[in-house]
């Protein structure tokens, strides 16, 4: 009998994750987007906001109310033996909460999902990455496949500039999603390379 | 509607009942796991040598029950109708029995360009 030890398969270690946050406002596209490439059905799931936990966002505080409940959709891909990819959705209803703070940290980088018919919808997204300081890349998707504005005039109503990219992209193409968070990678690359060199 | 398999963003779903019991319930009055800093996408799977697992709750057996097949915190609470929150501690009650074990995000992914590069070629070969 073979006793030596390496003859035995060694236990699989689980992959290591990483993510990508899909942001933007209500009924832009993330889901789609997460959809199109997800190796599994995008899953949704309720996080609870306890009074403990919460910031409270006076706009939408009620008395009778002591707990919110918000949705995350989110997705995932199979990089290799070792990674996992995942795509998180935020939750449109939890702008300033602690679930965005929960899927930006350790972030990869994040894709806003721009539909220029409700530009300023995207907004508070672009701005929590900006304070957060993770890179982003702005693509707006293409309905129908028309770009109803110029991409310059949309980057000039974002207020972002020219170092932020401003792509676009087909939700709905597995191939075009794919692209647009190839395009999240190499933008938070970059940042990161430039920072490293500045700082060494 | 041409995209059906976009579903709202909308979070408010009266038409689903998740519970009718209150989270806290489920942890033994626990509002914070132990660690309560772990991320959603942690990876968690069923720790082999774990035949049994007779004295656990409902909630711990399905979490040790899904997780032999590997998935991160954030699935396990789609799967089961959990509260995050609530997946969290429960995850952490079982990596701290030995449970479960669980790989969690390398510390500062900041300072490293070669995951990047990994996830790069990961994605561009995907066709």
């Amino acid at each position: 009998m073979d006793s030596k030890p390496s003859a035995e398969p060694r236990p699989k270690r689980p992959p290591t994750p990483v993510k990508i946050v899909i942001a933007g406002g209500f009924g832009v596209g993330k889901t789609t987007t997460v959809g199109s490439i997800s190796e599994i059905k995008p899953l949704r799931t309720e996080a609870l906001m306890t009074s403990a936990g919460a910031v409270v966002d006076e706009a939408v505080y009620t008395p009778d109310k002591t707990t919110t409940t918000v949705a995350l959709d989110f997705g995932c891909i199979t990089i290799d033996e070792e990674v996992k990819l995942y795509l998180f959705g935020t939750p449109g209803q939890d702008r300033f909460g602690f679930m965005w703070r929960d899927i930006v940290h350790g972030a990869l980088g994040a894709l806003v999902i721009v539909d220029t018919r409700r530009i300023d919808d995207c907004f508070p997204a672009v701005d929590y990455f900006e304070k957060a300081g993770l890179p982003f890349v702005v693509a707006v998707n293409l309905f129908e496949g028309i770009l109803s504005h110029h991409l310059e005039d949309v980057r000039w109503a974002l207020a972002v500039g020219e170092s932020v990219p401003l792509i676009t992209f087909d939700a709905r193409n597995k191939l075009s999603v794919r692209d647009a968070l190839l395009a999240v990678l190499h933008n938070t690359f970059r940042t990161r390379a430039e920072a490293m060199s500045g700082a060494g | 509607m041409s995209r059906p398999d976009d579903q709202p963003d909308q979070p408010d779903r009266p038409d689903i009942d998740v519970s009718w019991l209150r989270p806290y319930l489920l942890t033994s009055g626990r509002a914070q796991p132990i660690d309560q800093s772990l991320e959603i996408e942690a990876q968690v799977s069923t720790a082999a040598h774990h035949a049994t697992h007779q004295n656990l709750s409902f909630e711990h057996k399905d979490i040790v029950e899904l997780c032999r097949t590997t998935m991160s915190v954030a699935e396990i609470a789609a799967m089961l109708d959990l509260h995050i929150g609530v997946t969290r501690v429960l995850v952490a009650d079982l990596a701290a029995l030995g449970y479960v074990e669980v790989r969690r995000p390398d510390a500062a992914p900041e300072q490293d360009l070669s995951i990047l590069e990994r996830v790069i070629r990961g994605l561009e070969a995907i066709r």
